[in-house]
């Protein structure tokens, strides 16, 4: 059964994420869309990219993508960061902020990837903690997104899905369901996509993101990539018909990373997603 | 078994290692005949990005000593010096001290301070907005003997022996084949912000002394005597310069002896 009303109040078309090299072009174009969404550590230190997304905040909702508060650190968040991260959030006032199940500091050195957790009760523990005391000091409720995984632990008895419907169940955060991550992590670790997007938590999913990978060769092993550096592949479009049914229709992203292409390129990735939520809320009615 | 600090830690050596993995990270990880490569996607997504994040911010170092050189230039500083917050606008400032002192580069003698150019280019122009002063905001302050007024800056200071102002604009994807010659004498260069947009100019050595004085934290006086070292300088009018060149953010008084 699809929960639409979650989302009452919420902008429900699809969204871009949005890159320093497309921000002329969206400023002077300013289409149509549902959301913006920046990563926050690009905006975090103000200067003109901060006034710049003051000026578009005006004319759209924004949602801040963290990439760096590192929920998975066990030695802790940075709290300085998150003081700028509240920051951020008090002058552009988001309507959705998320993180990601991930590390990406240890020992005071900020490594710039999202690193693999192994799921365990101290991992678990430990992310909870870090989520609690991360919404505590943003103000507000922070959905949690599955990462794109390369390589599992050898022990690491709980399944991402559980973990991350515990994480909602300890913290109330919300789930940020990636399906170009469902599918490059259970291709890369050979599980199961469907099952996946099947054993999370609807009610707890607030938004979707969609990108592209690549498949690459290294040293005989053939593995994808979340490059975010194409357009979105056929069976993630599959998978994401499948999470609308499931979740509704909760607000949609594109991201776009690396080889940006045209802005009009995005603009028509964000435009499939709309019409396929169209659709399933077409069939419905 | 390793705990999840330790097992961060062991992932940390390996990603900036130089290629080890230890033991007991190799344990941790998922019996697999591609555990090795695995965790090399991580390592080359870690040095890969930091990479990209230097080559955005040092623009010149990286077009004066080719692509290739400098991502291996730019591996073995962030081995050295990872960053340790993720506002990654803010890493890097120690590269032009590694440069100056990375033995490949040692004919480049000009690269270090090229390098201090971008970085301060990079500092200026994404530092948060913040209106300039009027120029009458020192009008109706008093200062009296023990107090001295500081003035903060918007604007950042380099000088340098060699003509990096002159390798920077000849090194512009638009510029024109231009030979420079590293015996053209040094420079004192201001670097500003202007319509969203970080600048640079280069100033007369007394004017540079006075500016340079104050945005590191002297006071008035002696930013004055400073200037005054170098030759013609009037300070009523170096004053209301600074304010029509708007980048006067803060004017407080200090107590002389907190003074550097």
């Amino acid at each position: 059964m699809r929960d639409n009303r979650k989302i009452a109040g919420l902008p429900t078309p699809a969204g871009i994420g949005l890159r320093a090299p497309h921000l002329r072009d969206f400023l002077s174009a300013r289409p149509p869309l549902g959301f913006l969404e920046v990563h926050a550590e690009n905006y975090i230190g103000g200067g003109p990219a901060l006034t710049a997304l003051q000026s578009l905040r005006r004319d759209y909702p924004v949602s801040l993508h963290g990439v760096g508060v590192s929920l998975g650190s066990a030695s802790g968040l940075d709290r300085e960061h998150l003081r700028r991260f509240r920051a951020l959030i008090d002058r552009t006032e988001p309507f959705l902020v998320s993180e990601h199940l991930a590390w990406s500091s240890a020992d005071g050195v900020y490594l710039n990837d999202l690193l693999p957790l192994p799921y365990t009760e101290e991992a678990l523990a430990i992310v909870a903690l870090n989520i609690a005391t991360a919404q505590e000091m943003l103000g507000r409720q922070i959905l949690v997104e599955n990462p794109s995984r390369y390589l599992a632990f050898r022990d690491s008895p709980i399944p991402e899905t559980e973990f991350l419907s515990e994480l909602h169940q300890r913290t109330g955060c919300g789930i940020l369901c990636d399906v170009n991550n469902i599918f490059v992590t259970c291709t890369n670790l050979e599980l199961d996509p469907e099952a996946y997007l099947a054993a999370l938590p609807a009610s707890a999913v607030g938004e979707i993101h969609l990108a592209g990978h690549s498949r690459v060769e290294r040293g005989g092993l053939s593995i994808l990539i979340d490059d975010h550096a194409s357009v979105v592949s056929a069976p993630v479009w599959h998978l994401y018909r499948l999470a609308v049914e499931k979740f509704g229709r909760v607000p949609s992203l594109v991201e776009w990373d690396k080889n940006l292409p045209p802005f009009d390129t995005l603009l028509s990735e964000a435009r499939i997603a709309e019409k396929i939520a169209q659709a399933m809320v077409d069939a419905d009615a | 078994m390793l705990s999840l600090r330790e097992l961060q830690t062991e992932f940390r050596r390996a990603i900036l290692g130089q290629g080890e993995t230890s033991v007991a990270l190799r344990n941790a990880v998922a019996h697999d005949p591609f555990a090795e490569e695995r965790l090399a996607i991580y390592r080359n997504n870690v040095l890969a990005s930091l990479t990209a994040v230097l080559r955005d911010t040092f623009p010149v170092v990286c077009r004066l000593v080719d692509e290739r050189f400098f991502a291996y230039a730019a591996h073995e500083f962030v081995c050295w010096r990872p960053p340790s917050r993720p506002a990654l606008s803010e890493y890097g400032a120690a590269f032009p001290l590694f440069l100056g002192r990375f033995p490949p580069c040692r004919d480049l003698v000009y690269l270090s301070d090229v390098a201090r150019l971008e970085w301060l280019l990079n500092e200026v122009a994404n530092a948060p907005d913040q209106p300039p002063l009027p120029s009458d905001a020192i009008a109706g302050i008093v200062c009296k003997d023990a107090a001295e007024l500081r003035l903060s800056l918007s604007s950042a200071y380099l000088e340098s022996r060699w003509p990096v102002d002159r390798i920077w604009l000849a090194n512009q994807a638009d510029a024109p084949d231009e030979t420079i010659s590293l015996d053209a004498g040094g420079v004192f260069i201001e670097i500003f912000r202007r319509d969203g947009a970080a600048q640079f100019r280069s100033l007369p050595p007394a004017a540079f002394a006075f500016r340079k004085a104050l945005a590191s934290g002297a006071g008035l006086g002696q930013a004055i005597e400073r200037a005054l070292e170098k030759g013609d300088f009037v300070p009523r009018e170096a004053l209301a310069a600074l304010f029509r060149d708007g980048l006067v953010l803060e004017v407080s008084l200090v107590k002389k002896d907190s003074l550097p």
